[in-house]
């Protein structure tokens, strides 16, 4: 790989080697956060925060950290951000974190922070390390937002919040779509982006494992 | 002969380099429709016989006749008899067919009862064909591969499954959502590990659940409240139950419910035909039958206090919500169930085990069949590769054959 | 270099200087933050109180309007007001964990599925607390997939509800979710506890396709054991297996009576 460039490590996150549509990481919180567009905001911010910071400072200690502990102090980065994250939207934020519950302090699980940590805030250089936690944040937030707005467009009638199709339940006309309420619909939402995605670059189109062998050729009966 | 003549003369237009290329699977359709497909096996092994895809899938197509007739005339009667009861009737574009037609809401007369039915029934079916048709033909064309008759079965199970009353909007979604999630995406009929007329289903059950859980009943008359046995059994018990309905009314279907699933009689005569064709596995259908029998008799031993399904026996099992109907029509669908005779079996208990854990143990679902045959076409493969597994052990046994290094 | 890395002192001090530098910032943002922290979680409880009486609209100012409102540890099992507790810092759902503080429920008197109830528990009176204007009571119960925890606020009279509402849930959402649907917890205002003549077994419930009685309310659209849920929670809590000895009080007016004089005596007993 050529060397990266501050532009294209901030940019190719987000559509060409997006963490979730390509790399399929960091699922579980995809799920369960994106019925609302307010909540996925929050959390995509949140994620960003941390995986950009987790990147600068493992980056910027990098030259100092023992090989054979390297995983646990990452562990260790990212869990303090995480949990600073969590206390300051529970300070601040309260109605979100609520909604959020377990879902900040499950960043730390999230696999596209540590990801980016091992492989490549390690062998980068601060400036660059920290511009790539914002692009795969950003990346991650992308899916997140437009899963938002399907699920909560036809599950809720709203965008963020405000009501755009008046659903029955207050009178409306729009019949709310249940499906998208439940978090695995998200996986439905996710496949179908990852569908577009792979139809317009089709160099993301994975190798077939196998190759179906040919038909015996046709030839006489004897 | 002139449709063979005609189709010859157009034939050329859909031919490589034709005005109508692209549309090449729908002739080719039409074609086949009216005569067996010219093209034959090319390689060595072949057997000889008139039967190809398209003759299999209109032999099922055919099999849920008595069930679709019994299930307009008993969504008529149903609606009638609330009628009668002092509901008011529907009115809208239906009411007036009914008007012109039959001249009334007479629960006794089978005409009246009929028509009715059918201005329900009807439109569903033609949206489901219509708008599954238009996704089918679609990646057909887009893929370049002939569009599949598959379609043909898929479109009629999935109408007979929604109850009568469902918006037609809502059935155009259903299907859609069947055909290209359950489907297309992974490469058309063959290919799908679902059924795509449960998946649809599934989708409208998950996405409308209001509407469709069976809940609050699927009568056609208006303002008309209810629930439908199984509602019934899981919420007040079996005593209330076989107080409103007998068994024989539930086996012969005079109850209300999804338009083809209520008369376990008519199902079980396409059923014999199904069977005596070889078109469905008989182990499938007796694996399923068994596993029911075998839950519900544990859950009988078992009993329980605050839970009225435990009480449920396995000849009501049988007759009430759509155990009849996806055992016969849904769990044998070739293409997703297990494709080795002993997987058959293991697969059958599997939908029946499971059938009756979700009715009697999920407090949300009364139904189980629907989600039960999905959980178990998911494990279809894996029961199929151990059967191979264990044939290809045997055979290496048999031979003397040293099995391959493997560990 | 990277042999040096790895030796073990310089492992060690890799690992210490991180756990400190990592403790200290994490502590220091616990610390900073807690008092903020408290003040939103009451603020949130307070909110959802003045909601419920309906007195809270976006913009309140939720201290201000809390002025209007007592709180006051109840004694389940006479209805009578007790001071043995701070009101402002009782737990309802400690005690309820606490076997000196609680009882178990069983079999045909837990139709809520509590399987514990605290022997005390919190009211919050609106107004003057000698004559209140509402009370507020504390509801909890099994739906179809958990817990659902809210507050039903009562008018003067001790029968005529105000609102009612779920702070906390696991409904299906779109179904047993609309518990909390503005629309549906409008209804309830008006509404009666008790049929006429029968003041002990309370007669609110929800019904399918209409309500039409005063004591009735329309059961949620698809969610028949949710709403099985809801009814069931109230039927226990407004009988006197829950506020029903407080509630007969509340309504003859003992209650208002005794709580100048706040029971000294008789809570002693029931400390052990």
């Amino acid at each position: 790989m050529s060397a990266p460039t501050p532009k294209g490590v901030l940019t190719t996150p987000i559509f060409k080697n997006n963490p979730i549509a390509l790399q399929i990481l960091g699922i579980c919180s995809a799920l369960a956060v994106t019925s609302s567009m307010s909540v996925s905001l929050v959390m995509s911010l949140a994620v960003i925060f941390v995986t950009a910071f987790s990147n600068l400072f493992v980056s910027l200690i990098r030259n100092h950290i023992p090989s054979s502990i390297r995983i646990i102090v990452q562990m260790t980065i990212i869990a303090s951000l995480v949990i600073v994250v969590d206390q300051i939207l529970k300070a601040y934020a309260y109605e979100m974190s609520k909604q959020l519950s377990v879902f900040v302090g499950l960043i730390i699980t999230n696999c596209i922070v540590m990801g980016r940590a091992e492989g490549f805030a390690m062998t980068n250089t601060p400036g660059l390390s920290f511009l790539d936690g914002i692009g795969n944040g950003l990346g991650y937030g992308f899916i997140l937002m437009t899963v938002g707005f399907v699920r909560e467009l036809l599950g809720s009638g709203s965008v963020f919040g405000v009501t755009v199709l008046e659903t029955v339940q207050n009178g409306g006309w729009y019949v709310p779509n249940g499906l998208l309420l439940l978090p695995p619909s998200a996986f439905f939402i996710i496949g179908l982006i990852i569908w577009v995605l792979r139809a317009v670059n089709p160099e993301q189109v994975e190798e077939n494992e196998f190759q179906m062998k040919e038909n015996t050729q046709p030839k006489e009966a004897v | 002969m002139g449709i063979r003549q005609t189709l010859e003369n157009i034939e050329p237009h859909f031919h490589k380099g034709g005005k109508y290329e692209k549309f090449y699977p729908l002739f080719e359709a039409v074609d086949t429709i009216f005569y067996t497909p010219p093209s034959v096996a090319k390689t060595t092994a072949h057997v000889r016989d008139g039967i190809d895809l398209k003759r299999i899938m209109i032999t099922v197509w055919l099999c849920t006749f008595p069930a679709m007739l019994f299930g307009m005339w008993n969504a008529g009667w149903q609606a009638n008899l609330a009628i009668a009861d002092g509901f008011s009737a529907m009115g809208g574009w239906r009411e007036a067919i009914v008007m012109t037609l039959a001249g009334g809401h007479d629960p006794g007369s089978l005409w009246a009862n009929f028509v009715l039915g059918a201005t329900y029934f009807l439109p569903i079916y033609l949206v489901t064909f219509v708008v599954g048709g238009f996704w089918e033909v679609l990646f057909a064309i887009k893929r370049g591969h002939e569009v599949n008759e598959g379609f043909f079965v898929t479109s009629v199970l999935y109408a007979l499954i929604l109850p009568a009353t469902i918006p037609l909007w809502q059935v155009a979604l259903g299907i859609t959502f069947g055909v290209v999630i359950g489907k297309e995406i992974f490469g058309g009929t063959g290919k799908n590990f679902l059924n795509p007329a449960l998946t649809g289903r599934a989708f409208l059950y998950f996405a409308y659940p209001a509407q469709i859980s069976g809940d609050a009943v699927w009568v056609a008359a208006d303002g008309f409240t209810g629930a439908t046995p199984l509602s019934t059994a899981f919420q007040s018990g079996m005593s209330v139950l076989s107080e409103q309905y007998s068994w024989w009314d539930a086996f012969l279907g005079f109850i209300p419910g999804s338009v083809g699933e209520t008369s376990t009689l008519a199902i079980l005569i396409g059923a014999v035909v199904l069977l005596w064709t070889k078109i469905a596995s008989w182990r499938i259908m007796l694996g399923t039958f068994l596993g029911m029998v075998a839950t519900s008799a544990l859950f009988n031993l078992i009993g329980s206090d605050t839970n009225p399904m435990f009480a449920m026996s396995w000849y009501w099992h049988l007759v009430v919500g759509g155990f009849a109907f996806g055992m016969v029509f849904m769990a044998t669908d070739p293409v997703s169930a297990s494709m080795t005779n002993p997987g058959r079996l293991i697969f059958g208990a599997l939908i029946g085990v499971m059938t009756v854990l979700i009715r009697v143990v999920n407090p949300a679902f009364p139904e189980g069949i629907m989600l039960a045959i999905l959980f178990a076409n998911l494990f279809a493969p894996l029961i199929d590769h151990f059967f191979v597994q264990a044939n290809i052990k045997r055979r290496m046994q048999r031979t003397g054959v040293p099995a391959e290094e493997t560990a | 270099m990277a042999q040096s890395n790895n030796s073990i002192k310089k492992i060690l001090t890799v690992a210490f200087a991180l756990c400190i530098v990592c403790s200290i910032i994490v502590s220091t943002a616990a610390v900073a933050l807690r008092s903020k922290q408290q003040l939103n979680q009451e603020l949130d409880r307070k909110t959802n109180i003045l909601a419920v009486a309906g007195l809270y609209e976006t913009g309140t100012d939720v201290e201000v309007a809390f002025q209007e409102i007592t709180p006051r540890v109840v004694d389940l099992r006479t209805g009578e007001y007790t001071d043995q507790f701070d009101a402002e810092q009782y737990d309802s759902f400690q005690a309820a964990k606490d076997p000196a503080q609680s009882r178990t429920l069983s079999g045909e008197k837990d139709i809520a599925g509590l399987s514990r109830q605290e022997n005390y528990s919190t009211v919050y009176l609106v107004g003057d607390p000698d004559d209140p204007e509402q009370v507020i009571l504390p509801i909890r119960g099994q739906g179809l997939w958990g817990l659902m925890r809210g507050y039903l606020a009562v008018q003067g009279d001790g029968n005529t509800i105000e609102g009612i509402t779920f702070y906390s849930h696991s409904e299906t959402p779109g179904l047993g979710g609309e518990v909390d649907n503005p629309r549906w917890k409008a209804q309830w205002e008006g509404k009666q506890i008790f049929a006429e003549g029968d003041d002990v077994q309370p007669d609110i419930a929800l019904v399918k396709g209409g309500a039409s009685a005063e004591t009735e309310v329309d059961a949620l659209s698809g969610a028949s054991l949710t709403s099985k849920g809801v009814t069931n929670l109230l039927r226990f809590w407004l009988s006197p297996e829950g506020f029903g000895e407080y509630l007969a009080r509340f309504r003859s007016g003992v209650a208002q009576d005794e709580a100048q004089g706040a029971a000294t005596d008789l809570d002693e007993t029931e400390g052990a």
